[in-house]
Formats: structure tokens, sequence, C-alpha cells
């Protein structure tokens, strides 16, 4: 009996330590690179969206030196900003630096300033996302899509957010209200680099409507807030306040 | 965990040597029973860790875009029953269930099967869409309007580890009716009375195949045959038999019918696709159906049961014949024992087989896209994770695109052949969409589905003069020197290069054109004149614009550089021409969306992304030369067959002798890249005009894109201006035509001039049609 016992249990042991583990989970190891690229979405995130702050210790931004309108080596430079330019900063100019392009703002250095304490007029990056201003009636698959995106974005869902909004951007590659909201769900996830760039591009589809613009500028305010231009900032939200 | 049954017989005796004897044999029999209880303790743990464990190894699935449906977009009815018919819809008179369409003059209703997202679930749900000439007029599902309805997205694909097993996982509430019943009537009618071996089933055999001479029957349960399946080698052998026997009583003890069946359903092996093996009846009914096996009706569920017991010789693609009377026979059977009435019965008989031509999952579909699909995911993850782990792969690919890309592509080829020296080109292209960055389709080889050297990822092949839009490009950047209407000189020179070489260009029709307006060097591609602007701008300057386009180049900076001398990839091309197309913001380019799990969780994410690398100004000043290309100068031929609405931007490219034809534009949603020569690199009768245009402008027939359309950014002006001296103009003068200037480098108005201005400012691109008259 003894023996038979022991066998078993020697058996038993053997083929228990042989026996591996039940895999279960699944061990796709995400190795994206860029910010935004390696989301890992989990069921229950609690990285709930929050407005950035708005105002990054702005102390009277040295304008004429932070921000310089690039001109032609050559003489008699085009200078754009002569020109009334209401809605966007990019001049003509040749780009020197970096593959990047660097829109150069037509700053005519006067006035210092300094960023005010709290934006006035604009709405805030948690009202914006709160719903739709009145003079942006959207209908159909857009708003539909919008819509659900706010609703996850609400709830957390970020990834989902900014799936829905390349979705309706798809859809509807030049409402600029979507590259708005894209670029306000970029910077809730913290790649304040792509916020500003969609809001940019927002930008440039956004003729004609006041204060789409000026949300549009108040989210690159932001987005140079958060990447540590403090001075690009404050030039984007004079943009905003028109 | 384990446990074991073995009998202890306790034995008493009085007699001593009857004692000793069985004190022997008793030792005897607990060393047998110790060693088939090793076995069976050891069986057991084999049983259970397979089958607690992960069960298969899943190969990822690649999907296409689903196709997405709204008010108000674009999309032929013929396309959009194309992509049904793909998907496996099936025609019907009325629409009852998931997979039907009912097609009523420019209507369509379906039932869509619903699908999981990475942003979440689509239900499935009954839609109907009506068409609008070529546009969604409506969209409805049941009484109220849809915004917005996703199709489930087409498989395109797998990728396949090295035994090439593939199969799509099912649960037992997916199978259709019938199935489970037809499986158990045909395969083992005691399956839910017996405890793994059925003695009755094995006696029954034996008598059979005594009776008959032959190996007629076999004995085994459907819990044998998934353990031979699952656990075992195919050998035959008395002792792999009792192993089986032993492994499916065991199987049977510690799981339920209900699991084991399950698990038969998803093991059985039915078909063999080329390579692949096809497993389970999932994939089974999508291989020969193209369906989800959840709407398969009683005569598909027949034949695949059918198939069951000899899958090669019951192949319906290969032998029709047999495969129909074992179809039949099966559909008696069920109709003897009671689980079909006869009138099903007799109805399902009167139906064809039902498959379709050829697996719709055949890996070789679209083998240039999935190729691309693969490199980027096999930057991301293991090689394992992605054959073993049954990942979903969302990409951008639109079949309908590609079936139009190949079709201008063999179309156009058919032309080529009939002229000398058609016969050795290859050709390749790459079509995305600007506005988002996405690769929608890609054509690595003439031959559409063959996998092989994916030329449109592989074949570095001088550019030629698609390089010239870097130099104007690079030239419109500084306008205070340049204009659209600048004047250049298009006269020979010759210059020595950093190599030593003394260099004189020419242009491809000889001769020289004297001075000409900027824009005119690119719009008829003259050699001349582009390079010596290139010359003036600074080689280097030209690469780094190249650069920011999308392409860091590493060629020497030898002047023949700017007449196309660097090779690039089509798909370096196509980046390239992206950020001209997208407003001067690039995008990394993306075939893939995003990832899921095998059971749906969102895993990863390729966002969306863009950077602005030029004034939106110099970029609205390039596509309107590149415009020009188009509607005066090398590019012109394409609207011999587009209409003139169209507006389209692109240039072409020839190599010297016509090694490479190459044209490379783009409308407003859409972009193509055509590369054409000889693998050999061989001379060719074609130019880019003559070649690469011609399929370019074959596919965008076809995909009848949105007209070039781009707003005209805020530092851009229109000015009048004379269209032979260049100088400002007025309204109403003669020659007087509108020209895009970045504001401030437009020329000094002209006076007005007295005719009348009753006529209405010409939009810019009706400015065109007059410019040389």
């Amino acid at each position: 009996m003894n023996k038979w016992l022991l066998s078993m249990l020697g058996a038993a042991a053997l083929l228990q330590g042989c026996a591996s583990v039940p895999r279960g989970s699944i061990p796709v190891v995400d190795q994206g690179s860029a910010v935004s690229n390696s989301e890992r979405v989990s069921a229950n995130r609690n990285t709930a969206y929050r407005p950035p702050v708005a105002r990054a210790p702005v102390q009277a931004a040295p304008e004429d030196s932070g921000v310089q309108v690039m001109v032609p080596t050559s003489s008699a430079p085009i200078q754009a900003s002569a020109a009334p330019i209401s809605t966007t900063p990019i001049t003509p100019g040749p780009v020197t630096n970096g593959p990047a392009y660097t829109a150069p703002a037509p700053v005519q250095p006067t006035t210092q300033y300094s960023a005010p304490a709290a934006p006035s007029g604009i709405p805030s990056a948690s009202q914006a996302s709160g719903g739709l201003s009145a003079d942006e009636q959207l209908d159909g698959p857009v708003l539909a899509l919008l819509t659900t995106a706010q609703q996850q974005q609400g709830g957390g869902d970020l990834n989902g957010a900014s799936s829905s909004l390349e979705r309706a951007q798809r859809i509807a590659p030049r409402e600029p209200q979507v590259l708005f909201r894209l670029a306000q769900v970029r910077l809730a996830q913290g790649d304040a680099a792509q916020a500003e760039q969609f809001a940019r591009r927002g930008l440039s589809y956004a003729s004609g409507r006041p204060d789409l613009q000026a949300r549009l500028w108040e989210t690159v305010a932001q987005a140079r807030e958060k990447q540590g231009d403090a001075a690009g900032a404050a030039l984007a939200r004079k943009n905003a306040r028109g | 965990m384990t446990r074991s049954r073995s009998p202890r017989k306790p034995s008493r005796s009085s007699s001593n040597r009857t004692r000793t004897w069985l004190g022997w044999a008793f030792k005897l029999a607990l060393v047998g029973l110790v060693a088939l209880a090793g076995v069976a303790v050891y069986l057991d743990a084999v049983v259970q860790e397979k089958f607690s464990g992960k069960r298969w190894t899943i190969p990822a699935k690649v999907y296409a875009r689903p196709l997405e449906l709204f008010v108000g977009q674009k999309l032929e009815l013929k396309d959009f029953l194309t992509e049904l018919d793909a998907l496996g819809y099936r025609r019907v008179p009325t629409v009852d269930g998931p997979g039907q369409v009912a097609v009523n003059g420019s209507t369509v209703s379906l039932n869509t099967r619903g699908f999981q997202f990475y942003e979440g679930l689509e239900q499935a749900r009954p839609v109907r869409v009506r068409f609008n000439g070529d546009y969604v007029g409506e969209l409805s599902g049941g009484a109220e309007k849809l915004p917005v309805v996703r199709l489930e997205p087409l498989m395109i694909g797998g990728i396949y580890p090295k035994n090439l097993e593939d199969r799509i996982l099912i649960k037992l509430d997916q199978v259709p009716p019938y199935l489970i019943d037809t499986l158990v009537t045909v395969e083992d009618r005691d399956f839910y009375h017996h405890f793994g071996v059925s003695p009755k089933s094995i006696a029954r055999a034996v008598y059979v195949n005594a009776s008959k001479g032959q190996m007629r029957q076999g004995g085994s349960t459907l819990t044998q045959q998934l353990v031979k399946n699952f656990y075992l080698t195919n050998e035959r052998s008395l002792s792999r038999k009792l192993t089986e026997a032993m492994m499916a009583v065991l199987l049977e003890l510690h799981y339920s019918k209900q699991e084991i069946l399950e698990a038969y359903l998803n093991e059985v092996f039915i078909g063999q696709d080329g390579q692949r093996a096809v497993h389970g009846f999932g994939l089974a009914s999508q291989f020969f159906f193209s369906q989800p096996l959840s709407e398969l009706r009683l005569h598909q569920v027949a034949l695949l049961v059918g198939m069951v017991k000899g899958p090669s010789y019951y192949n319906p693609r290969r032998y029709p014949d047999r495969a129909l009377e074992r179809r039949n026979l099966v559909l008696d059977l069920l109709q003897e024992q009671g689980v079909a009435t006869p009138e099903a019965v007799a109805a399902a008989k009167k139906m064809p087989l039902g498959v379709t031509q050829r697996g719709s999952l055949a890996e070789s579909s679209f083998p240039g896209f999935l190729d691309l699909v693969k490199r980027q995911l096999r930057e991301d993850y293991r090689e394992e994770d992605l054959t073993g782990e049954g990942l979903r792969i969302f990409t951008s690919f639109d079949p309908i695109l590609q079936m139009k890309a190949e079709a201008a592509v063999s179309e156009s080829f058919k032309r080529f052949s009939a002229r000398k020296g058609g016969d050795a080109m290859e050709t390749a292209m790459v079509v995305t969409n600007p506005e988002s960055g996405e690769v929608q389709a890609l054509v690595g080889s003439r031959q559409a589905g063959f996998a092989g050297f994916n030329r449109a990822l592989d074949a570095v092949r001088p550019i030629g003069s698609l390089v010239k839009p870097a130099i104007y490009l690079t030239a419109l950047e500084k306008p205070s020197q340049y204009t659209l209407t600048s004047w250049i000189k298009d006269e020979p020179f010759s210059v020595k290069g950093g190599d030593g070489q003394v260099w004189s260009p020419q242009n491809y029709e000889r001769g020289s054109n004297g001075t000409i307006f900027l824009y005119q060097g690119l719009a008829h591609s003259y050699n001349l004149s582009s390079a010596r602007l290139g010359l003036d701008l600074g080689i280097p300057n030209v690469f780094k614009t190249l650069g920011k386009l999308g392409v860091d180049v590493d060629w020497p900076a030898y002047p023949s550089m700017l007449l196309g001398a660097g090779a690039l990839t089509p798909m370096q091309v196509a980046t390239v021409y992206q950020t001209l197309a997208n407003g001067g913001y690039n995008t990394p380019m993306r075939g893939i969306r995003s990832v899921l799990t095998a059971e749906g969780q969102p895993l990863k994410r390729y966002p969306f992304q863009i950077q602005q690398r030029f004034d939106p100004g110099s970029i609205y000043l390039i596509q309107t030369a590149m415009q020009r290309v188009m509607r005066e100068g090398t590019g012109r031929s394409a609207y011999s067959v587009l209409p003139s609405t169209l507006n389209l931007a692109g240039k072409t490219g020839t190599t010297n002798d016509s090694r490479d034809s190459w044209f490379a534009g783009f409308s407003q949603d859409l972009l193509a890249v055509v590369w054409m020569g000889r693998d050999d690199n061989g001379k060719t009768p074609y130019t880019g005009a003559t070649g690469a245009l011609q399929v370019w402008t074959n596919f965008m027939r076809k995909a009848d894109p949105l007209p070039l359309n781009m707003a005209v950014p805020d530092n851009v002006t229109l000015a009048w201006v004379d269209a032979q001296t260049g100088q400002g103009s007025a309204e109403g003068c003669p020659n007087a035509v509108q020209m895009p200037y970045i504001r401030g480098s437009e020329p000094v108005p002209g006076t007005a001039c007295n005719a009348a201005q009753d006529t209405p400012a010409a939009p810019v691109m009706d400015w065109i049609k007059g410019w040389l008259n």
C-alpha cells in the first residue's frame, strides 16, 4: 500500500511539475514608439480627462525674442504681416531650421503681453468639450460620431474617442469641428504637439467661423503651453480673442 | 488535481502456498496497476493541460476598412453590391436575417451582421439604402433615419505560422440549426450516452467491416476523433488506439458533452487551401461559402458535415459530384432519423452545392497590401503573437479601389503588350487618401494576386521628373524671388558637377524654349529651366525640401539629381506627393488603424498624425503649377479620358531611355503613384506620359474621385495678370487671367481696361482654358 501511495504521489508530483501554467492572458508585447501609439486600453481606466491648466507661469513673455518673423536672406522681404491677417499666423518665409514648418508669427512687438489670469470670453477646454456651440450646427454622420466620441471621452475612454473622431475625419476630412475635437483629445492624451497640429489644421478650414476659430486658437495656446512655449501660447491667445 | 481510480482487490486465502502465489500475483498486479495508473495520470495531465489552456494558436486576421454608409456619401450602387458579394451576402427577395440583401432598383435592403470594432460594437441591424445617382440619398433602419452605418469589414487574409493551421473560433451558441444534430447523427449517434468510447459502435463497426470484408466503418466516437486530432498523431496502431480510448474516457470525466462538442467543432479538419489547413466549421463556412457559420442553411450544413469523413475525397470544388452525392446521403439520413422533416430535406436536396469559386480568404488575394501590413506588424509584435494569438488587425485597405487599380493595370497592359517591349514590363501602384494619410490599395506586380517581389515597396528606381515639384516648391517658398509667373530661362548650359564631370542637360524633346514663366518649366517638364532653377536654389536645399516632403535622401549632390537620377520606391514617392496633396501637412503612411485581441479587446491603435511642413501658401502655388501639368503640360492626355470638371494635379516622370515610366498625381481625396519599367532595368518604349499616366488615368476614371479643391490660404491673393507678359492687368482686359500669388508678391495691378465689366470673374480653374489661346 505504501509503495503504491508513494509511487502515485511521486508520479503525480512529477506530472504536476511538468504541466505548464495555463496561459490565459495574451502575451502580446506592445512596443509602439510614439506616445499615442502605445496606448493600451484596459477595461476600466480612470484617467479622466482633466482640462489642462490654462495658466502656465507666463511672466511678461519676451515676445520680441521668443517669436521672430523669419525673413528671406535677400533684401525686400515680403511682409505679409503688412496686410491685415486676421485668422492665421502663417506668413510666407523660408523655413530655416528643422523639418517641421514653424509658422512665423506676424508680430509687431509693440506692447508687452502678459497672459491673463483667466482667459475671458474663451470657453475653457472643459466647456468646449461639453457641447457643441450654437453657431456650429452639424448634422448627420459627423454629429453622430462627435456625440459618440464625446461620450467616450466623458467615460475616460480617450482611445475610443480618438478612434471615433478619426472615423469622423475620414467621413468629413475638412470639417474643422472634427479637427478641433481631435486636438482636444490629443491634448487630454498628453500629446500636445499633435494637439497643436490638429488645431492648426482646423484653422485652415475654419474661415468664417469666428467662434470656432477662437476655440482652435485657445487649443493651440494650451498645446503650446504644454510644450513649454509660453510666448507662442500668449500669441495664440491673442489670436483667440480676435 | 489528478485522481486515479484503480480498484483494489482484497484477497484472503488460507493456504500458505496459495497465499505465496497470490502474494506474487498481487504484487505483480500491483506493479501493473501502478504502471497503468501512472499512464493514466500522465494522460490525464496531458488531456487537462491542453484542454484547459489555450487550445489553439489562431493566426492574426487582417480586415479591410469597413464600408461606411451615410447620406451624401459618394458610392456607386454597383460598387456597393460588389462589396456585399465579397462579404457573402445572399440575394433574397425579402430580407429576414443577417447576411441577406434585397435589391430593388436603386434601393438596397440588407441586414448587417454586426461586428466588434475598436470603438465599440456595431450592432447587426436591418438597413435600407436608397441611392441617388452615385450618392447615398437615404439611409434608414426600419422607420428611423440612420446617421451612419458600418458594414462588417471584409477579411483579406491572415498571418500564418509555419504549420499553416487556420481556424475561426466559434461558440456553441453561434452554430446554425441542424449542425449539431446532423453531426451527431452522421458521426456518433450515441454521443450523448457514451462515456468517451462506445462499445456498441465498435461492435457495429467490427460487424460491418467483417461482413463487407474491408474497412468500411470506424467505431470512433466524436470524443475519440477529437482526441485523435487534438493530441495524437495519425499513426495507426493498437497502442495508439488504446491511448486514444483512455484519453477519450479521461476527457469525458473532466469535461461536459457541450465542451467536447464545441472543441470538436473547432478542431475538425475540413479542407485544404493551398498550404493552409482549414480547421473547424467556422473557417470552413467562410472558406466554402463566404458566409459566417451561423447563417448556413440545411443543405450547406449537410455538405460540411458530410465532408468530415473525407475532406479531400469530398472536396466540393474539385469533386462536385461526389460532394453532392455525399451531401444528399447525409440529408437522407437526417430524414430517416427524424432530424429534419421530409419537406426540409426535399428542399435542401434541390439546392446546388453553393460553394464559392475559390476560398475568399485565400492568402493570395491581395498579397501586396498584406505584405505592407505584415511589415508594419512585425515592427510592433513578435512573430508568435501574430501567428498564434488570434489578433484582429483593422486596416485602411479598400477592396473596391484595389479592384479598380488592378483592373486599370490589366486593361492598360493589354494595350501595352500590343506594342514591342510591352511584354517584359512590370508595374507597381500605390493608392492613398491624402486627407487621412491612409494606404487604400497597393499593386506590387502587373499580375493581380501575385505574391512575390513587391515593387510598390521594394523597387528602388530613379524617379526622373517626379523630383521637379521639390525644385519648384523650394523656389516658391521664396516669394520675394519667385512667383509662378517669374521669368526663367530654358536655355542650354553646362556645369561642372561635384563629381568633376561636365554636365549638360537636355530637354526631352531636345531644343530649348527661351524665356518662360516659372510654372511652365514644371508643366512641360523642361529639363533645362528646371535644372538651372535647382542649381540657383542649391541642390542641398532641394534635398531639404524632399526631406520635409517626407523622404530623407542621401543622394550625392550631383546636378543630375535635379532631373531625377536619385532613386525611390513608389511608396516613398507616395509619401512625398501626399504632403503636396494635403496642404503641406505630412502624414506618416498608415495601412493599419487598430488591433484588437481575439476577444475583441482594444490592444493598440495607430493614430492619425499630421505635421505641418510647409506654408500652405506655397503649397497652394505648387498645386496650381501641378494642375497646369494636367491642363496644358505633360499630363494633359488624362483629360482626353477624364471630365474637365475633375480638377487634378500631378507630374510625369521618365528616366533615360524610358527605363522608368512614372506618374504621381492626386485629386482632393485620392492619390495614386504608378511606376512602370522592367525588372532588369532594360529600355522600354514608354515615357511617363505614354505609360504610367495611362494606367493612372484609367484608374482615376474608374475611381471617379472628388476634384482637387484646396481652400485659398489667407496669405494667397488672386491677381489679374497678362497671360503674355506676366504684367499686372485687370479684370476684363484682353489676355487677363487670374493667378495666385503670395500676398505682396503679386505684380502691380494694371489699369482697368474699357472692356465690359459684365463678364463675371473667371474662377481660377476656368482661367486655365484661356491661358494659351
